[in-house]
């Protein structure tokens, strides 16, 4: 692939759209090419910043009170004063505890990284995974196990031709997020892949702020390896002992997996 | 209710950002919810409410658009051919300064961007925003605007052509972007 081919299917890489082995030819060009590599990053930087402005916005909660009320969703409340006065005063309290609460937990905010090392240790030892799949499309079975046990959407396990060899899956809760993971390997290193929704992140302050700079982070916990980035709606870390390099490819490989439908 | 909740924000600025009219985005949302409800029944359990939702905002929102007169696909305007685009863009000295520094314009001009959207034709300005504020895949906007994955395709990239050519409008206009002297 050329400089010309790649850019001219940059839409698609960006969106994580088209097929494995595009991305594939891609990724392989932007890695040895320094230009298409500062081009794309520009790109992403543009639309990132536009969908930013033009994003999803909070909902306006009278509108949609009165909305829900009108096609009957929801029963009209009668209200009575003291009612109100007490529901006042009860969100006084409940404000005062969140406050104190947060102050208390900001300083023990949940770090992702941590915990996600830890629960690797867990799959090292053999006490995780809880499904492994054991017919000829492993792939296929972990995400359909996956996908019925998250409310957010898991696209997974990355294609084969980034190197990650899926054994198994499973659900847990890291920093209270449910997070679905996948152990497996790529070459002889165990890796695991732990993917969040992206709303998650809200609750890993530290992680949040590293991928505010940086579109993927890495960083080391003890011994093992790890790299974060947002795909899509989800937050994926990919943790192992084993090069960066090889987790980052794992990492852009995610979501690219071709549509079984 | 449990599938709708977390959709209010993402339906109610896709609706903001797609209807003509600001005093009608009451109304069409509960036309959506109103219709969508009534065909309750037909939407499975476990396929992609996400989409069966927005699939009926946009229609209603095509409704309210086409009642208020405006409705803007007849006028589409001169097509660029979506494999030249992108060189197309990089060809223009300002589209690199804009790249080099997209802050320095974006952060002046949140609602002229609103307008740009505005200003698209409906299919291009749907399928955006579906991207943008929806965050489907080009397969789920192929299904709620029921056109082929290939037109997404087209929309999206030409899309993307032409926010980045009124930015860079906007940016000369204000005094933002000026050309890199050659050194």
């Amino acid at each position: 692939m050329n400089c010309n081919d790649a850019r001219q299917h940059w839409n698609l890489y960006h969106d994580s759209e088209g097929d494995a082995e595009l991305h594939f030819q891609i990724s392989e060009h932007v890695a040895m090419c320094p230009d298409c590599a500062a081009w794309f990053k520009q790109q992403s930087r543009l639309e990132d910043l536009i969908k930013e402005k033009l994003g999803p916005q909070p909902a306006t909660s009278v509108l949609w009170d009165n909305i829900l009320r009108k096609t009957g969703l929801v029963r009209p409340a009668r209200v009575r004063s003291w009612i109100w006065f007490a529901g006042v005063a009860a969100s006084v309290a409940v404000v005062g505890a969140l406050l104190w609460l947060w102050q208390g937990s900001s300083a023990n905010a949940a770090d992702l990284s941590k915990l996600a090392a830890s629960w690797h240790e867990k799959v090292l030892a053999g006490k995780e995974p809880e499904f492994r799949p054991h017919s000829q499309n492993p792939d296929l079975d972990v995400e359909k196990y996956l996908r019925g046990r998250v409310a957010f959407p898991v696209r997974c396990p990355p294609r084969r031709d980034a190197g990650f060899v899926v054994n198994g899956a499973g659900i847990c809760q890291l920093g209270g997020e449910s997070t679905a993971y996948l152990t497996g390997h790529v070459d002889d290193a165990p890796v695991s892949i732990f993917v969040l929704a992206r709303d998650s992140l809200a609750a890993f302050p530290h992680q949040q702020q590293a991928l505010r700079t940086e579109k993927t982070h890495q960083c080391r916990e003890g011994p093992y390896q790890m790299v974060l980035a947002v795909v899509d709606r989800n937050a994926v870390l990919v943790i192992g002992q084993t090069e960066a390099d090889r987790l980052d490819r794992v990492v852009r490989a995610y979501g690219s997996y071709s549509d079984h439908n | 209710m449990r599938h709708l909740e977390p959709l209010h924000g993402p339906l109610e600025t896709y609706c903001r950002r797609f209807v003509h009219d600001v005093n009608a985005i009451a109304d069409v949302l509960q036309s959506a919810v109103a219709n969508a409800f009534a065909d309750f029944h037909l939407y499975v359990e476990g396929t992609n409410f996400r989409a069966w939702m927005f699939r009926y905002l946009h229609l209603e929102i095509l409704n309210w658009n086409r009642k208020s007169k405006r409705d803007r696909t007849a006028e589409l305007p001169s097509d660029l051919s979506v494999e030249d685009a992108w060189q197309l863009a990089l060809d223009e000295p300002l589209v690199k300064v804009l790249m080099d520094d997209p802050e320095a314009v974006l952060d002046q001009c949140a609602d002229a961007l609103a307008g740009a959207v505005r200003a698209l034709p409906a299919l291009e300005q749907s399928a955006f925003l579906l991207q943008a504020i929806g965050e489907f895949k080009y397969r789920e906007i192929a299904g709620i605007l029921q056109v082929p994955i290939g037109t997404v395709m087209s929309l999206l990239s030409r899309c993307r052509i032409r926010l980045r050519q009124h930015l860079v409008k906007f940016g000369e206009e204000h005094g933002l972007l000026k050309p890199q002297s050659p050194s």
